[in-house]
């Protein structure tokens, strides 16, 4: 089959090519066409420099040397509303990031009080390494006791009025003094992301430098706050992911299968929709409705959830959210929050696939909605099996077409389970660094954005790092693009430098780490902090990168974010829309160095943006003498 | 036969006052092609247009190419003159003396800053009409509304002909003593 330039200019996966066409055959629109529809897209949105904080505006400042307004009604500049805006941003992601952390404690206290519908600890060694890092005493309690403590104790997190909050303990101590100095050591997960909203408010914060700090405070609530808080406690109840086999793409729909795609983020739903697909009595329906069974597979974040710790095979990032709907297999897309194209409520109706939204907080047109709450988790996890399954009589066989491709995989690398692959210490990994084996690390997270090629930027940035002997740690929309690439399998070694390649196959690991959701991130700020801290060196010393290809969210403009703060050096995809103040971007991708150890930069080219990275970490290696 | 000579129309009843016809002139005109390059580049975002506002209703305002261009009967230099189809400037043999701006009864010419043949001069700006640009005037192309549209006069008139000519046939049709002898 050839495609035509169009639809091979919008991605490098050949199942995308292959849905695509199949969508301009039934005149179905995807997220590619309304891109399209949009351009020019507007480029004082691109600068960042509108303003609509307040209803004497909407104001613009004019990116025009010698005319046009050069301040709001307000009297705000460029860099004052550039700055506002982008911590705007920020609190965004960080909200969204800390809810879901809120909404795993919530599940845990639940469970504790023994109210869950069907929940139970599965990491029983975590919740007591978590009771004693939050000081809860262990000895002579039962877990659902231990449990209880701590999810209170992480609920007063989020309304925490004075800092610190725990898990900003776990980064090298320099970092926090430093973070303490700058005055930017989260006091509460709330608090910092609810001070934007008032401090962007219509005359209060003025100073661009003085909001972006705000940020770096709310993106560090996030990372080392609410993020993390999620990915702990979803350890501690479904258990913390460990090498596990899978597979990933759109070809692990079954054609003979009722396909469930989990859509979302929330592990809360997914897991136990898992349970409910595997209920003899719902595969009994399965095969009643002439299905051979049950196939449940997951998209975006959720996917990587459920793929982490039970190997549910994943059928693709992002941009294939409508691409899955289009192959006309799918039973139902079960959604909760984040990331879910509201569109999928119009293309869904047009095949037999049924849109189930679940969340209280998130509604979408189109959808049936069977919201889901923990304390009767199983039994709505089963009805939402069971509608997925009723409908399978009424799918269309000659409207199916699913692409054959889809690619083994090897994921599940919590921290816990990389320290255990390295033979339980770090030292292996220490010493593979310092002997250059290894030249440093690359943590590669993020979206799927139609301003850059599908999975382009991710594939050949990762490529091109262990190419160079950068062991890459990723997450999110980048591991699931990797994964589907085939890099994230011990073979895949072959395509790494010689010295990387030498490790992993002493070890048995692929060179591309899967740590998980893009709450997961958290992990990789973890797996710095350890590094730093065993070789007695802050993070932003560390031969060490971040990066994030194909972003677009704001919860990326939080990680970005906190991986700054972190000290992480980070080379952004797309252009975040910061370029209309000079006062900001000099701060993020020069100042900010003699800040916080980091800076931003930005770089389309994936050949190029890796390029920055190994020069980065090949600087950071001669200034530690290794 | 002359080449007709087009311009750039705007519908008033469409245009929101966004301003994305000025920024896509301004990056139409760089090197770079687009915002963020250009800014990248640190190349100077210039438009060629103005969107204004009048008693409430906005819209954008440009050069109408006139065939009898006062800017060009006032340039002392020889830098403002008439091609077949717009009015131009030769930025290089601008000097910034303004009687352009003057004269021009749109507004539609504005002096500024620019790099000409590597030097830093004051030189006069206009619309014109994008005709390196395959697509066609930026402006037009980047209008969210399709407020903007590049007009040639006689289809214009052909178009108001043949709906005035049609609707007089019409009511020949049911007035028939426009046609009888008397």
């Amino acid at each position: 089959m050839t495609y035509s330039e169009k639809i091979l200019s919008r991605s490098i996966d050949p199942t995308v090519h292959k849905m695509l066409a199949r969508a301009e055959e039934l005149g179905l629109e995807t997220a590619w066409d309304r891109y399209e529809a949009q351009l020019p897209q507007c480029g004082f949105g691109e600068l960042g420099v509108c303003c609509r904080n307040c209803n004497m505006g909407p104001c613009r400042i004019s990116p025009f040397e010698e005319e046009g307004p050069k301040a709001g009604v307000c009297g705000a500049t460029a860099d004052i509303i550039v700055a506002r805006n982008l911590i705007r941003m920020i609190a965004g992601g960080a909200a969204a990031h800390s809810d879901h952390g809120r909404d795993i404690a919530h599940t845990l206290l639940l469970t504790a009080e023994g109210k869950a519908g069907g929940y139970e600890i599965k990491d029983e060694a975590k919740l007591k390494a978590l009771a004693v890092e939050y000081g809860i005493e262990t000895d002579g309690h039962t877990k659902e006791e231990i449990a209880l403590e701590l999810a209170r104790a992480v609920y007063a997190e989020f309304g925490k009025q004075e800092g610190p909050i725990q898990f900003t303990s776990r980064a090298p101590e320099k970092r926090v003094a430093l973070w303490k100095k700058l005055g930017v050591d989260p006091r509460g997960i709330d608090r910092e992301i609810v001070e934007i909203m008032h401090r962007t408010h219509i005359g209060v914060d003025n100073d661009p430098v003085h909001l972006i700090l705000q940020g770096i405070r709310a993106s560090i609530s996030d990372g080392w706050g609410g993020s993390m808080v999620a990915t702990e406690l979803s350890d501690v109840l479904f258990g913390t992911p460990s090498p596990i086999r899978s597979q990933a793409n759109l070809g692990v729909l079954k054609a003979d299968e009722v396909n469930i795609v989990m859509h979302g983020h929330e592990p809360t739903l997914s897991e136990m929709l898992v349970t409910a697909t595997q209920d003899p009595e719902m595969v009994a329906l399965a095969e009643k409705y002439g299905a051979a069974g049950i196939n449940v597979v997951g998209m975006c974040c959720t996917g990587n959830e459920v793929l982490m710790r039970h190997g549910i095979p994943i059928a693709g990032n992002f941009l294939q959210q409508e691409l899955a709907v289009i192959t006309g297999a799918v039973e139902a897309v079960i959604v909760d929050v984040q990331c879910i194209m509201p569109s999928l409520g119009a293309l869904t109706g047009c095949f037999h696939t049924k849109l189930i939204s679940t969340s209280p907080k998130a509604k979408f047109p189109g959808a049936t909605h069977i919201e889901f709450h923990e304390e009767h988790a199983y039994d709505i996890a089963k009805e939402i099996v069971k509608t997925s399954v009723e409908n399978y009589r009424f799918r269309k066989p000659g409207q199916v077409q699913i692409p054959n491709e889809k690619t083994e995989c090897m994921v599940g690398f919590s921290v816990e389970a990389i320290v255990e692959a390295l033979g339980g210490t770090l030292d292996p990994l220490l010493d593979a660094i310092k002997s250059g084996a290894i030249k440093g690390l690359a943590g590669v997270v993020g979206c799927n954005n139609p301003k850059i090629q599908h999975d382009y930027g991710h594939v050949n940035l990762v490529k091109e790092l262990i190419k160079n002997d950068v062991l890459v740690v990723n997450g999110g929309c980048n591991a699931i693009a990797t994964a589907k690439a085939g890099l994230m399998l011990p073979e895949a070694a072959e395509q790494a430098g010689e010295g990387l390649k030498g490790v992993c196959k002493a070890l048995d690991i692929p060179p591309v780490l899967h740590m998980g959701s893009c709450v997961d991130n958290s992990r990789i700020l973890v797996a710095l902090a350890a590094v730093a801290k065993a070789l007695d060196i802050d993070i932003s010393d560390l031969p060490a990168a971040g990066a994030a290809p194909e972003w677009m969210s704001e919860k990326a403009v939080s990680i970005a974010t906190y991986f700054l703060s972190s000290g992480v050096f980070t080379v952004l995809g797309p252009m975040p829309p910061i370029l209309g103040s000079p006062v900001v971007t000099e701060l993020l991708t020069q100042g900010a160095k003699d800040i916080v150890g980091a800076v931003f930069a930005v770089e389309p080219d994936p050949f190029k943006a890796a390029q920055l990275m190994i020069n980065h970490i090949e600087e950071k290696r001669t200034a530690l003498g290794i | 036969m002359a080449v007709e000579s087009p311009f750039i129309l705007v519908n008033p009843e469409h245009c929101v006052g966004c301003h994305t016809c000025e920024l896509a002139c301004a990056t139409a005109h760089t090197k770079a092609g687009t915002v963020i390059g250009a800014i990248l580049a640190g190349e100077r975002l210039q438009p060629r247009n103005h969107v204004v506002q009048v008693d409430n209703v906005k819209m954008s305002t440009q050069c109408r190419q006139c065939e009898d261009a006062p800017c060009v009967r006032v340039c002392p230099t020889g830098a403002t003159y008439r091609t077949d189809t717009y009015t131009a400037v030769d930025q290089r043999l601008c000097i910034a003396c303004r009687l352009c701006v003057m004269v021009c009864p749109f507004g539609a010419i504005h002096v500024a800053t620019t790099e000409v043949a590597g030097r830093e001069k004051r030189a006069a700006f206009k619309c014109d009409l994008c005709v390196d640009r395959p697509d066609g005037p930026a402006c037009v192309e980047a209008c969210p509304t399709k407020a903007l549209s590049l007009r040639y006069p006689s289809e214009v008139v052909q178009q108001s002909t043949k709906a005035t000519s049609k609707q007089f046939l019409e009511a020949l049709e049911s007035q028939q003593q426009l046609t009888s002898n008397p």
